[in-house]
């Protein structure tokens, strides 16, 4: 249950960001430098708290200057995301081997602390006792609310739909996506966060394509929060099942498994599951 | 020279200009002497003509796969699927060129390429159907497709193909392996450089020809340039697609000759170390023109070898910032020169 979180947190991401009409296909470089921010501050302050305030900001820059690229220069937004997916990630394998001549990974750190009082609870105590666990799952209830019940998210959705439409009725077209680009980055940098403080130590390829399964997961819940949900839950199911079969050893390879998530995405585009469709204005710039 | 070909030479140079700046800007952050750096870099690339070939080495897939990627950018279809598609491609280069290891060179050579093209094409075909028939931006598509296809090869080659306990395919004999470098220049001794490489400027050259210069071509560009118009004009656009998606992704294939006839004589998992996306930056850097590809191709596989040659000063991971530097900054300074100068 707890695997579900990097993958909610990067869907939401994904989801702010594309309901605005910005397609970020860089989730995946936003989670790995807010992980790698998270270790790297939280090793050299010696303070999680740090650690967490200095992913968030490093992660939300970014997602300036991909706002830069995309809003304001009007660049290709998935060209533009390939880059920053590349920077991002090479930075991170730069970093690693420079700060810590090792090429694999960061010395171990703290994690986040966690609600003490609630982590004796059997069972639930883990989930429980963990803020960023909590909340992703009052993210369900929160981005529901603010995409369908707010003029905020009214506005954002309409941006994302018919950007046109909106300026007329004198909505700052880029002002909301720029609104839609800086959540998406907060979000994703929660999302690398849990995934570095979880782990208690930052490695190349921690990260493992969860951002591409978080825009996966967007995809299959039809850019809806709750939909969004249950698919997250699905995947960090499948996710669950493939640690397990790797431990058991059993006959069905867990390559299958691995590559689930990604054929069942494939089958819904197809239309085999249900019809999904993006934001109207989804990746046009304006 | 016309107005739009200057554009193009302006933005080229000043993104190279410009990457080269941050680079300098980034070492001196690090605290290393930007001077050293490149000084060693250039001793080790042209100082000796093991560097040069290595170099050049290196450049060889990129010059083929970037081909491949032009193909489907000049048809406007954004093919990030390029590292699932060699992939696929080159291990079906190497079963089959085993297989056929018996035949002789002549027989053995051509049918694992062709063989591999095929498997590569026929995968490219899947994100180009799904958006002919679905309208499904071939994006996500390719992406996921990585993911599959990866996971796939992954399975099929630890399970079924692989000699015990490595990542790797049985040897080829060395009588259908490609000819090295050195065997006719000498002076590339001990370099990895291959015939692949005279291989990759010819196809090079091919796709130059084959883009601007036939009628297929045009219909590709066509489509490109405005989709809606082409098929006003009476171009068939979805077979057009499909076409640019199979011999774009199917060229790709061709970098499993560089690496297992050329170099080690199998495939291996992960020998492709993301030269899919790297490809990308090569041919978004040189305008997707085939010819501009082996310029940039060679200057990344200057990096590449060069970044290796300096690792005692700087971590060799540099080069995959430069790389993300690269394509932002190509893409920012296009824009730049598209608003100020060709208005």
């Amino acid at each position: 249950m707890r695997l579900f979180t990097p993958y909610y947190l990067g869907a939401n991401a994904a989801n702010f960001s594309e309901r605005s009409g910005v397609i970020n296909i860089a989730i995946e470089g936003f989670i790995i430098i807010s992980a790698l921010g998270y270790a790297l501050f939280t090793i050299f302050s010696g303070s999680a708290i740090v650690g967490l305030v200095m992913a968030v900001l490093i992660s939300v820059s970014f997602s300036l200057l991909f706002s830069l690229f995309v809003i304001k220069l009007k660049i290709n937004q998935i060209v533009a995301g390939v880059g920053f997916n590349l920077l991002m990630a090479g930075l991170a394998k730069f970093l690693i081997v420079f700060l810590f001549q090792s090429s694999s990974n960061t010395p171990r750190f703290n994690s986040l602390p966690n609600i003490f009082f609630l982590e004796s609870i059997p069972y639930l105590g883990k989930v429980l006792s963990d803020y960023i666990i909590l909340f992703s799952f009052a993210l369900v209830f929160i981005s529901n609310f603010v995409l369908f019940k707010t003029k905020f998210g009214l506005r954002l959705r309409s941006v994302g739909e018919n950007p046109e439409a909106g300026e007329s009725l004198g909505i700052k077209v880029r002002l909301y996506k720029l609104y839609g680009v800086i959540i998406c980055g907060f979000l994703a940098s929660l999302g690398g966060i849990w995934l570095a403080s979880n782990q208690n130590s930052f490695s190349d390829g921690m990260i493992a394509g969860r951002g591409y399964i978080a825009i996966a997961a967007m995809i299959i819940g039809k850019w809806k929060p709750v939909n969004i949900f249950i698919a997250c839950m699905m995947f960090a199911f499948f996710e669950a099942l493939e640690i397990s079969l790797q431990i058991s050893g059993t006959f069905i390879p867990s390559q299958i498994v691995q590559m689930l998530p990604y054929m069942i995405t494939l089958l819904v585009l197809i239309g085999f599951i249900g019809k999904t469709k993006p934001p109207a204005a989804d990746g046009i710039p304006y | 020279m016309s107005k739009k070909i200057k554009a193009n030479i302006i933005s080229i140079s000043v993104s190279v200009l410009l990457t080269f700046l941050i680079t300098v800007l980034v070492l001196l952050i690090i605290g290393k002497n930007p001077a050293e750096v490149f000084i060693m870099m250039f001793e080790d690339v042209f100082g000796s003509g093991y560097g040069f070939g290595q170099t050049l080495f290196k450049a060889t897939p990129l010059i083929i796969c970037g081909c491949g990627l032009a193909i489907c950018f000049h048809a406007s279809l954004f093919n990030i699927g390029a590292e699932g598609q060699l992939n696929a491609g080159a291990f079906v280069t190497a079963l089959v060129a085993f297989a056929l290891s018996n035949a002789g060179f002549l027989i053995a050579v051509p049918a694992a390429l062709i063989c591999g093209f095929i498997v590569s094409g026929a995968l490219g075909l899947v994100p180009a159907v799904i958006k002919v028939k679905k309208g499904v931006s071939e994006v996500i598509t390719t992406i996921m497709m990585n993911f599959i296809i990866l996971a796939s090869i992954n399975f099929f080659l630890i399970d079924f193909f692989a000699v015990k306990s490595t990542v790797h395919t049985e040897k080829i004999p060395d009588g259908i392996m490609i000819s090295k470098m050195s065997d006719l220049l000498p002076g590339f001794q001990g370099s990895s450089l291959n015939l692949t490489f005279v291989f990759a400027i010819l196809m090079a050259v091919a796709t130059y020809f084959f883009i601007y210069k036939t009628k297929t071509g045009y219909k590709i560009r066509s489509v490109g340039f405005n989709e809606t118009a082409s098929r006003y004009m009476g171009i068939k656009t979805n077979r057009i697609v499909m076409l640019a998606f199979f011999i774009g992704s199917g060229l790709t294939s061709f970098v499993g000759m560089n690496f297992i006839m050329g170099y080690k004589g199998y495939y291996e998992f992960g020998f492709s170390n993301n030269l899919g996306f790297t490809a990308i930056a090569v041919a978004l850097l040189a305008k997707n023109n085939p010819i501009g590809i082996i310029f940039s191709a060679l200057l990344f596989g200057f990096l590449d070898y060069g970044g290796l040659a300096v690792n005692t000063l700087v971590p060799k991971e540099i080069m995959f910032v430069i790389q993300g530097i690269v394509i932002l900054t190509i893409l920012s300074v296009d824009k730049l020169v598209e608003k100020y100068y060709l208005k």
